[in-house]
């Protein structure tokens, strides 16, 4: 019988290791190695989104602790989240900043790929769920921004579900069931709540789970450039072992990461405002979270009809097919360095300039 | 031309109405009138918008005659004295001849059965109607403030003694210096009034509640209040402060004189915002215009102008901390409410001024002092928790560039091995 201080741990993990098979799970992170070229620094966005959203999940629920989904005491909750339960303010701050700083990594994380090329075959499914992950954060982001029930939120809930319900064929429908009704009221914040708290999730745990299992299933693409050049130079690609080396890499960034939000949280608590009033007039400069001020303003900015057709509408149809023809990027551009890849590539930039240039006039406008 | 001017002047007759009182063929009299045109016509064009037409009355109703005669051009068939014609009345008579029917209760209740038939006799305790009655037609009679033809109701907008426009008719006969001078009276209210708290907020604000001439004078029964009464008229919109007032007399067992009237302190027709200034011993103090250095009155002007600045200056300077501190991102709102009974207490100080009672008067700064007190030690818990964060964000970032530096250093020994 061994008489060492880690003993029982030993006999724990070979208790769990008979029952579960950890040994094969700790092997395969053991051979795990990820590419180590001049885009290696790209390939940490993943990890950090990941780090962010349990961010996220730890504060949300803690937060449920206190936050009560209904009109007439939401408001109510997180003034009291904020002012009288222990490090209320710093838990909502938390969850607030980082909820922005995520998206704005998810956002980073596929423009990366895209530019990469990382979704070619055989990575089109982790593109897909990857893309699904991404209007998962954004709906989030939508149903999270309405729940403390102030002016603001309920505003541009108000607009927010407007565009919604232009969409053609569906948007009477989607209307409703995001609102529960024809108006913006306490059975919205009911049904918000509901879909940040149970649906999102749900959706996320499943989705994230099989982007991960392709994640791991195909390893970490190497961009077309870099295999171009290990090929003319006839040397192997340098790898990195997954386990320490990278996750420790990781974790500097998370640690870095950690140490922005607290500093966000602590010098800039995230803002409450003033109680939401239905019957009050819509203040000025209502105005989305910054991630759909792009759609926003563009929807804003368009004139009332062009060729007849409602500019709205028209809009919203046009936001639709660019999001198919992004999604479908990976069936389309299937041969790197080819014309069509590059126009692709275009296509990348002009996106990014387009949402960067809308998303600051929106704050100039406003 | 004054046919289609006829006929569209019937088009424009009311749809719903009460009872006509008189037949209902078309008027001769409008007929006539609008075809001699120039002088004659104008009444009838009057008619259009008058609030009696718009009831189904006409010319007959108030003139008699017979309006269903004339229409070949007969005038003394229209103007006919068996059928009741009357001329125009004289200046004079004016009152007697609107009273015919406003006096009326039987005939008025037809239209309204709330309407008032008391005009005339409240008229006749008026100046304007002991004037009249005493032969001198100079001055008011109905028609100077409703007009002629083309009265409009009071609560009509475009009325001549709406609220809004109340004063400027007033003001016709007395911002004139040429008619004022006969009856030795100054012309300056209108132009005072104009300056007035009360008509910042009727013409600034459009609160139609702000007080115009007649919420002071009256209306039908105007006259200028008496010095006893002033406290009782500013009363029926300043009750509070007048029955402070009334009650400090019935306290001290004294009839308060001149000296203290409500316009001696505020002014009559060019009454200002109160400012708390006015209490005290300053230089816009009106406590010092009677009560003298040495006075006992004087001496208590003097602290309660102290504990009223003393209690405003610590309320602002408590906002202004909470302010500061919810701009530094703490939660306050909770504090920021509590700390808005003070200004409550302001108030109520500044009403109690009314009571001359020193006592009662500190007691309620001594509330809102407390109040003030309360707020500026929420503000200094904020500014406490507010260091208190920046120290723990210090602490956890020294930890995280600490687990950094060390995660930094186990990479490069990892690699170099």
């Amino acid at each position: 019988m061994s008489t060492a201080p880690d003993a029982p741990l030993r006999r724990l993990w070979g208790w769990l290791d008979e029952r579960a098979g950890l040994s094969a799970l700790v092997e395969m992170a053991r051979h795990k190695r990820v590419p180590l070229h001049r885009h290696t620094l790209w390939y940490y966005l993943g990890g950090m989104a990941l780090f962010l959203f349990s961010i996220q999940v730890g504060t949300g629920i803690l937060l449920l602790l206190y936050y009560r989904g209904s009109a007439g005491e939401a408001f109510e909750s997180v003034q009291f989240i904020m002012a009288k339960a222990p490090f209320g303010w710093l838990v909502r701050s938390l969850h607030s900043w980082s909820a922005n700083v995520l998206v704005f990594v998810v956002f980073a994380h596929m423009f990366s790929t895209f530019f990469l090329k990382a979704y070619r075959r055989p990575r089109e499914l982790t593109w897909f769920t990857g893309m699904a992950l991404l209007g998962l954060m954004l709906a989030f982001g939508f149903s999270g921004y309405l729940l403390p029930w102030n002016t603001l939120a309920f505003f541009a809930t108000q607009v927010g579900t407007e565009v919604a319900g232009s969409v053609p064929v569906v948007g009477r429908f989607a209307l409703r069931l995001l609102r529960g009704g024809d108006q913006v009221t306490g059975g919205t914040l009911t049904r918000f709540y509901g879909i940040h708290v149970a649906v999102l999730p749900a959706l996320t745990t499943v989705v994230l789970g099989v982007h991960l299992v392709l994640v791991q299933r195909h390893g970490m693409s190497v961009p077309p450039g870099v295999e171009d050049e290990g090929r003319r130079t006839g040397r192997a690609p340098r790898t990195l072992p997954f386990l320490p080396n990278f996750l420790l890499r990781d974790a500097i960034g998370w640690c870095a990461a950690l140490g922005v939000l607290a500093a966000l949280a602590a010098l800039f608590p995230w803002e409450l405002g003033t109680k939401a009033d239905p019957f009050a007039p819509a203040p000025a400069g209502i105005r989305p979270e910054w991630y759909f001020g792009f759609m926003f303003q563009t929807l804003k900015m368009l004139p009332g009809h062009v060729l007849g057709i409602e500019g709205e509408l028209l809009g919203i149809v046009a936001f639709t097919l660019g999001a198919l023809v992004w999604l479908v990027a990976p069936l389309v551009d299937r041969r790197p360095g080819h014309r069509a890849s590059r126009a692709f590539t275009v296509l990348g930039w002009a996106v990014l300039a387009y949402i960067a240039a809308f998303t600051a006039l929106m704050y100039v406008k406003s | 031309m004054g046919a289609a001017l006829l006929v569209l002047l019937l088009a424009a007759a009311p749809t719903q109405e009460p009872p006509r009182p008189s037949p209902t063929p078309p008027s001769s009299c409008l007929q006539c009138h609008l075809e001699l045109g120039g002088q004659a016509a104008e009444p009838v064009a009057g008619m259009r918008d008058d609030v009696h037409a718009g009831k189904g009355l006409s010319c007959h109703d108030c003139h008699g005659g017979n309006a269903a005669a004339g229409h070949d051009g007969d005038i003394d068939a229209a103007h006919d004295a068996a059928k009741g014609w009357r001329e125009a009345p004289t200046r004079l008579q004016v009152p007697q001849f609107c009273a015919r029917c406003h006096a009326d209760a039987e005939y008025m209740k037809r239209f309204n059965p709330h309407t008032r038939i008391d005009q005339l006799g409240e008229y006749r305790t008026s100046v304007h109607g002991r004037k009249n009655a005493a032969g001198d037609a100079r001055t008011a009679v109905c028609i100077d403030c409703h007009g002629v033809h083309g009265i409009r109701a009071v609560a009509d907008a475009r009325s001549s003694v709406h609220p809004t426009h109340l004063a400027d008719t007033c003001a016709r006969c007395h911002a004139d210096a040429g008619l004022m001078d006969q009856y030795g009276m100054p012309t300056a209210q209108y132009a005072d009034y104009k300056t007035s708290v009360h008509a910042q907020a009727l013409y600034g604000k459009g609160d139609l509640a702000a007080p115009t001439c007649n919420d002071c004078h009256g209306s039908h029964g105007a006259v200028p209040p008496g010095v006893g009464s002033v406290a009782n008229v500013c009363g029926s919109c300043h009750g509070r402060e007048a029955s402070l007032f009334r009650e400090t007399e019935q306290k001290k067992g004294l009839e308060l004189d001149l000296c203290i009237q409500c316009m001696v302190c505020h002014d009559n027709h060019a009454v200002k915002a109160p400012t708390p200034d006015m209490l005290g011993v300053g230089p816009r103090s009106t406590c010092i215009s009677c009560h003298g250095e040495g006075e006992p009155e004087y001496a208590a002007a003097s602290r309660m102008g102290a504990g009223l600045e003393r209690l405003r200056a610590g309320l602002a300077d408590a906002r202004g901390r909470l302010e500061r501190a919810e701009q530094a991102g703490v939660e306050v709102s909770e504090d920021q409410f509590a700390l808005q009974k003070a200004q409550d207490h302001v108030v109520e100080a500044r009403v109690l001024v009314h009571s001359f009672d020193e006592e009662r008067f500190q007691a309620a700064v001594a509330e809102g002092a407390a109040v003030v007190e309360t707020g500026h030690t929420a503000g200094r818990r904020a500014f406490r928790e507010l260091r208190e964060r920046r120290i723990g964000l210090g602490i956890s970032l020294i930890v995280i560039v600490a687990v950094i530096a060390g995660l930094v250093l186990k990479v490069r020994q990892i690699e170099a091995d």
